[in-house]
């Protein structure tokens, strides 16, 4: 066991520096809540947990799709980013459309007095009782940040699982049968499950809605990085162990 | 009560300590038995795993009901985020003592989050620790028992083949789940009360067998799969028979005030 930790030292690495890459993106998606469905709040009308998760899962799907077809990192990870920051960025822009035609309000936050990105005055929109509603250019723009580091670390982790597999003896080849891909497969679970721990610890730090880097509540991201990079370190250890336990069976 | 606002202790029939052991024993006991057993009685598994979840919902009621700020789903998430990891990893270097493994791996995953969430990201609520632990420990014996269902055994080599490589996984991954996080998130409000919550938790983890059960013909053969289907769809009539009295019991009585007035009656 001790072997097969020391012989992926840099997995490791990859797998801790990709934690602490979809913790701090978690913070950059503007996350609005139950609120913000109903247009009292500012961000997306769903939970933290399901915008990273998706944002991250749709990068994994796009990093695994360029290992297909290549090995170079950057190549991987920018896929990962790219096919993130798509998912956000639709999921934003048809929020959008659905408070400015559905709802009929101006996406505007009560937090800041003028958007930060394009200083346009939001104070004089912001309906009366609530903090604000729709989504701003910042909060837009914040958001395709936050799929980008989610997007380049979930697709760090699991190229990092899948080249530790690769050391083992592993393939992860399309040529197999539909249910002999064991190596894609287990990569890709320990992928979502060191996922969602780092999804959900920043979602504790936050606590209610999230506008995106303009927030007062982002200054606290330093404490989720921190329980983030801990927690990773278990998972990132777990999950090298039992992949190197594949190449033994 | 509610999930964003600030709330106390949940009051319950049933102590902790009790739906603890239940879980943690039951849950252990229904992944042995299925894995020692012929094939057919995979369906053990799936009521350890249903032991499993219902621990896990009763967590997860304990610990929501301080109110997270996040939403009631995400300590699911988390619960089988930990348990797919500590599960493969415990199967994977314990042999036979694989779940015990597993469940050990998770709950010192789990009380190292339930630390940082209280120490560094200062939640500060008093059961967090004791809380992540449960739920942990409840989402990695849930995994467990729904593979044992459709591999019939929990070695790795058997997991990894027909649970993990063809991607009902995933599947297990929802399904677990929802019987964790589902049941609190759809009863909580000011009059939650912990047996309709449970019952709901056995329903969801039922539907659970059920599924598992139709994905294990393509191992375990049509007998043992319809089986498994069999004592899941008796379990989750059961415990959907039990849900409706207790919604009929606590659900407030509807009283006629009589029509509006005419307008001749109001001169």
């Amino acid at each position: 066991m001790i072997d097969a930790l020391m012989e992926n030292i840099l997995s490791m690495v990859y797998i801790i520096i990709g934690g602490v890459l979809i913790s701090w993106s978690v913070h950059f998606v503007p996350v609005g809540g139950a609120p913000a469905a109903m247009a009292q709040a500012t961000g997306i009308g769903t939970g933290t947990v399901q915008l990273a998760a998706g944002a991250g899962l749709t990068g994994l799907v796009s990093a695994g799709f360029m290992m297909n077809v290549t090995d170079n990192l950057p190549l991987i990870l920018a896929s990962g980013a790219v096919g993130a920051m798509i998912m956000i960025s639709v999921t934003m822009i048809v929020g959008t459309w659905v408070y400015v035609y559905g709802v009929g309000c101006v996406p505007s936050s009560a937090k800041v007095k003028t958007d930060p990105i394009t200083k346009y005055r939001q104070d004089l929109y912001v309906s009366q009782g609530t903090e604000g509603h729709g989504l701003p250019t910042v909060s837009f723009v914040s958001g395709v940040i936050g799929g980008c580091l989610g997007g380049i670390g979930g697709a760090l982790v699991y190229y990092a699982l899948i080249e530790v597999g690769l050391a083992v003896g592993l393939t992860a080849g399309a040529a197999s049968t539909v249910t002999g891909n064991e190596l894609v497969g287990i990569a890709a679970m320990f992928a979502i499950g060191i996922f969602f721990v780092n999804a959900v610890i920043p979602s504790y730090n936050i606590g209610g809605t999230i506008e995106g880097f303009h927030d007062p509540k982002w200054k606290k991201w330093p404490k989720a990085v921190v329980s983030s990079f801990v927690a990773t370190i278990l998972c990132a250890v777990v999950a090298v162990i039992a992949i190197s336990q594949l190449g033994v069976i | 009560m509610s999930a964003g606002g600030s709330g106390g202790g949940a009051t319950a029939a049933y102590p902790p300590q009790t739906i603890m052991a239940i879980g943690a024993i039951g849950g252990l006991a229904g992944i042995y038995l299925g894995h020692f057993m012929p094939p057919a009685f995979s369906f053990f598994g799936g009521l350890g795993a249903i032991c499993a979840i219902v621990w896990g919902a009763d967590a997860v009621r304990r610990v929501a009901s301080y109110g997270l700020g996040t939403g009631v789903p995400s300590i699911g998430m988390i619960s089988l985020g930990m348990g797919i990891v500590a599960a493969l990893f415990g199967l994977s270097v314990g042999g036979v003592a694989g779940p015990i493994v597993s469940f050990i791996a998770a709950a010192i995953i789990g009380a190292v989050i339930g630390v940082l969430a209280n120490k560094v990201i200062g939640m500060g609520i008093p059961i967090m620790e004791q809380a992540m632990v449960e739920i942990a420990g409840a989402g990695t014996l849930a995994i467990i028992g729904l593979s044992v269902v459709i591999a019939g055994s929990f070695n790795y080599a058997d997991v990894v083949q027909y649970v993990v490589a063809n991607g009902y996984i995933a599947l297990i991954f929802i399904i677990g789940g929802m019987g964790i996080l589902h049941p609190f998130n759809a009863n909580l409000g000011p009059d939650e009360k912990q047996d309709r919550t449970l019952s709901v938790a056995v329903e969801k983890a039922a539907i659970a067998l059920v599924i598992t059960g139709f994905a294990s013909s393509l191992h375990e053969g049509l007998m043992s799969a319809g089986l498994n289907i069999a004592v899941g769809l008796v379990i989750w009539a059961w415990a959907f028979m039990k849900y409706y009295g207790f919604i009929k019991r606590d659900a407030h009585a509807v009283v006629g005030t009589g029509l509006l007035p005419s307008a001749e009656e109001l001169q």
